[in-house]
């Protein structure tokens, strides 16, 4: 939404309609929660800035519909998914394949290699140079249902309940996604602090290619991949991994070989 | 409860979202099995790291003051 002049000072002898200044004090402290939330799903800050207005001109709007004595955040959070769905999910693209049985599998492989550094020094931060572009293209390698779940649990603190009436979902499915979320974040976390050398010391060279990523994202490359970068094994390892990545980045639906609900006992 | 079961609820355990029984169950457990125990201070320590790395995107004054003054705009209309 742009404004005019005229709406601007319109702004300027800004009425005292009092439900709109309870709803921007209400709402007004958690938008960089939502913008964070908005800035991982969108992927880029204008895109984001847009989800966060357009969320919060609808609350405004549905302010009344909102019960009081509810959770105020969780309702903003699910209007934005809502949002975000309407906007950027329309065009349904083929289903993309998980096999979550092999994630269990090559997250154990992960850990079984990883098990003796991890040993070595369990209290150290092995991760803790990793470089802000890694620990984004991780997460946005999961599939969004899942990226969704993790971000809502473990960036914003929301309990199981809340994440499912955002997302208009069982507890048992926020449950089943967090397991499989997290799990595929971590194994894709251990991989790349593995590859790069985070966790076994010496491949500094690792660290200077991630920087040159984080200053030009990554495109796809076609044909000239091979030719380009064949001479240099590990760079067109690397290469291979990332296009990889960007092919899971343009397929927003996902088809799961297992059920999606799954089992888990609390009691 | 074995490795595998305390491996299929780890993550709940760590929420605090188990009950009281099974949790003192997985709490048992992990005193006695070095594994187990390694595997949930890795769940920890990965789940503390991403929440600090990816939880630092606030929004910019620049969009807050656009937002606010969009929402009064809006309530006049």
């Amino acid at each position: 939404m742009s404004l005019t002049t005229g709406e601007m000072m319109k702004t300027a002898v800004a009425n005292d309609h009092e439900q709109g200044w309870d709803f921007e004090k209400a709402a007004m402290p958690y938008v960089d929660s939502l913008y964070n939330t908005a800035y991982r799903m969108t992927r880029n800050s204008e895109d984001a800035e847009d989800l966060v207005q357009e969320t919060y001109l609808k609350a405004y709007k549905y302010y009344d519909k909102f019960e009081e004595g509810t959770n105020f955040k969780a309702w903003l959070f699910k209007i934005m998914k809502n949002t975000f769905i309407n906007n950027y999910r329309k065009k349904k693209l083929t289903p993309h394949k998980i096999d979550f049985s092999e994630i269990e599998e090559s997250y154990e492989r992960v850990i079984q290699k990883n098990a003796p550094d991890l040993i070595k020094d369990p209290e150290s931060d092995i991760f803790q140079d990793m470089m802000d572009a890694d620990v984004k293209r991780a997460l946005d390698s999961l599939p969004h249902d899942y990226k969704m779940v993790v971000l809502l649990a473990d960036i914003e603190g929301f309990s199981y309940k809340e994440i499912a009436e955002i997302l208009d979902c069982p507890v048992g499915t926020v449950m089943s996604r967090l397991y499989r979320g997290r799990k595929m974040l971590e194994r894709t976390l251990l991989e790349y602090a593995r590859k790069y050398g985070y966790i076994r010391g010496g491949a500094e060279p690792a660290k200077m290619r991630s920087r040159k990523d984080e200053a030009k994202p990554r495109k796809k490359k076609d044909d000239e991949t091979e030719e380009t970068e064949a001479a240099e094994p590990e760079e067109n390892e690397e290469e291979i991994l990332f296009a990889a990545a960007d092919e899971e980045e343009e397929t927003e639906e996902f088809e799961f070989e297992e059920e999606e609900e799954e089992e888990f006992e609390l009691e | 409860m074995g490795c595998d079961d305390v491996k299929r609820v780890l993550y709940f355990f760590l929420d605090g979202a188990l009950g009281d029984k099974k949790s003192r169950s997985v709490n048992d457990h992990l005193n006695l099995c070095p594994d187990c125990e390694r595997r949930s201070r890795l769940h920890q320590q990965l789940r503390a790291f991403v929440r600090r790395r990816l939880a630092a995107v606030p929004a910019s004054d620049k969009f807050k003051v656009r937002l606010t003054r969009t929402l009064r705009v809006f309530r006049v209309e």
